[in-house]
C-alpha cells in the first residue's frame, strides 16, 4: 500500500511537471538564443578593451567559476573540505599500516598500467595549466588525477602507494597546502591594498572601476590570465589529493577496521 | 515537417525523458530501503537535474562550446567577440554544473563512508532492519 501511494505520487509530480515544462513553457524559451547575463560574460570575459568587466581568459566557463562567480567557488571549495574532513573523522583511531601484502593483479595489468599512469598525469596537469585557456580547470583536472592513486590501489595495493611516500600525512598535507594557496591568492590584493594604499578587494583579478589592482594576464609573452591560473593550480593539487586520501582510507580492509570498532557496544 | 516543429518535438521529447528520469531515481530514492540503492538514485538524480541545466543554457547549432579560440597572442577585436557572443552557448549553467560535480562527488563519497560504517556496525544496509536495532 505504501509502496502504491509513494509510486502514485512520484508519477503525479511526473505528469505535472511534464505539463509545465512543455505545454507551460515552465523553463523558458529553448535553444532560442542565450540570456542576456551569459551575453554579458560572454561579451567581457577576454575583452581587453573593457578591463574593468573582463577576466582576461578566453574559457568563459573558468572566468564565471574563478572571476565572476569567485565567491560562490570559494564556498564550494569549503564544502568540498568539510566532505573530506568529514570521511577523516569517521576513519579516526583506524591506523594506515604501511606493510602487508603487494600481490596486486597480473603482470599484464600491472605494466599496462605503468604505461598509462604517467599518460593520466600528464593529461591532468595539461587540464589544470591549460584550465584558463581550453576546457578544463582545477576541478576537472584533480578529478582526472584522482584516477591514478585509484588505479595503482587496486592493481598494485595500497602498501605499494604508501611505501612510494604517498601516505595519508603527505595527501593530507599537500591538500592543505592547495586550500592554503587558493586563500592567499584571494587574499594578494588585500595584501597589496595594505601596502600601496590603493583600493583592492578579495578575490580580485582584474582592475576594477575604483581599484587600479591587477594581476598579470600575460607572464613572459603567455597568457596567464591573472589569478585563474594560480587558482586552477592549487585547486588541481586540493581536489586531487582531497581524493586520495578518501581513496586510502576506503582501501584499508575490513579486519583492521572491524578491530578498531569491535571495541563499540555496538558489536 | 517544418524546422520549429521538428525543434518543438525535439525539445519536449527530452523534456519529458529527463522528468521520467528524475521521477524514476525520486521513487527510488523514497521508496528502496536498500541504502545503496538510495544512494545509486540519488548520483542518477543529481546528473539529470545536471542535464536540465546545460540543456537551459543550450542554443541551437550551430553553435560553438563558450571557449573564444581566436588569436590569443593579441587581444580580440570587438568583431570578432561579437561574433563569438552571438553564437557561444550560455556559459553559466556550465559553471555551476561543473563545480555542483565535483562537490557531489565529495558528498557521495561521505555518504558512501557513512553507509560503509552503517554495514560495518549493524552488519546490514536494509534501513527498515537499521531502524528496528536500538543502540
Amino acid at each position: 500500500m505504501r509502496k502504491f501511494l509513494t509510486a502514485t505520487a512520484v508519477i503525479v509530480i511526473a505528469v505535472l511537471s511534464s505539463v509545465a515544462v512543455t505545454v507551460g513553457g515552465a523553463l523558458g524559451p529553448l535553444f532560442n538564443g542565450v540570456r542576456s547575463l551569459a551575453e554579458f560574460y560572454l561579451l567581457n570575459v577576454f575583452n581587453a578593451h573593457n578591463r574593468t568587466l573582463t577576466a582576461m581568459s578566453p574559457e568563459a566557463v573558468t572566468s564565471i567559476v574563478w572571476d565572476y562567480r569567485g565567491l560562490d567557488t570559494l564556498f564550494e571549495t569549503v564544502v568540498f573540505y568539510m566532505a573530506i574532513i568529514g570521511c577523516v573523522a569517521l576513519h579516526r583511531g583506524i591506523e594506515l599500516t604501511k606493510r602487508g601484502s603487494e600481490v596486486g593483479l597480473s603482470r599484464i595489468v600491472k605494466t599496462v598500467t605503468k604505461i598509462l599512469i604517467p599518460l593520466n598525469i600528464v593529461v591532468a596537469a595539461s587540464i589544470a595549466l591549460h584550465g584558463h585557456l581550453t576546457p578544463g580547470g582545477g576541478f576537472q583536472a584533480g578529478a582526472a588525477m584522482a584516477v591514478a592513486p585509484i588505479i595503482i590501489i587496486v592493481v598494485f595495493s595500497r602498501f605499494f602507494l604508501m611505501k612510494r611516500g604517498v601516505t595519508k600525512e603527505v595527501a593530507l598535507s599537500l591538500r592543505s597546502m592547495g586550500l592554503l594557496g587558493i586563500a592567499l591568492v584571494a587574499l594578494i590584493p588585500l595584501v597589496a591594498w595594505v601596502t600601496t594604499g590603493s583600493v583592492a578587494y578579495v578575490m580580485q583579478n582584474q582592475v576594477k572601476t575604483n581599484s587600479s589592482f591587477s594581476f598579470p594576464a600575460y607572464i613572459g609573452g603567455s597568457l596567464v590570465s591573472g589569478s585563474l591560473i594560480w587558482y586552477n593550480i592549487f585547486e588541481f593539487l586540493a581536489v586531487t589529493f582531497g581524493f586520495t586520501i578518501v581513496f586510502l582510507l576506503l582501501s584499508v580492509d575490513e579486519e583492521t577496521v572491524r578491530k578498531v570498532l569491535g571495541g563499540d557496544k555496538h558489536e | 515537417m517544418s524546422d520549429a516543429t521538428i525543434d518543438l518535438f525535439l525539445s519536449n521529447f527530452i523534456l519529458i525523458a529527463i522528468i521520467g528520469t528524475i521521477a524514476v531515481s525520486l521513487y527510488g530514492i523514497v521508496a528502496k530501503p536498500n541504502l545503496i540503492k538510495k544512494i545509486i538514485a540519488l548520483t542518477i538524480f543529481t546528473d539529470t537535474a545536471n542535464v536540465i541545466a546545460i540543456l537551459i543554457g543550450f542554443r541551437r547549432p550551430p553553435s560553438v562550446p563558450p571557449v573564444f579560440t581566436g588569436a590569443l597572442t593579441r587581444p580580440p577585436t570587438l568583431e570578432e567577440l561579437r561574433a563569438f557572443a552571438s553564437s557561444a552557448v550560455d556559459p553559466l549553467p556550465q559553471a555551476l554544473v561543473l563545480t555542483a560535480i565535483v562537490i557531489g562527488m565529495a558528498v557521495n563519497l561521505l555518504i558512501i563512508f557513512i553507509t560503509l560504517q552503517v554495514f560495518r556496525l549493524y552488519g546490514t544496509v536494509d534501513m527498515r532492519k537499521v531502524r528496528e536495532l536500538r543502540g
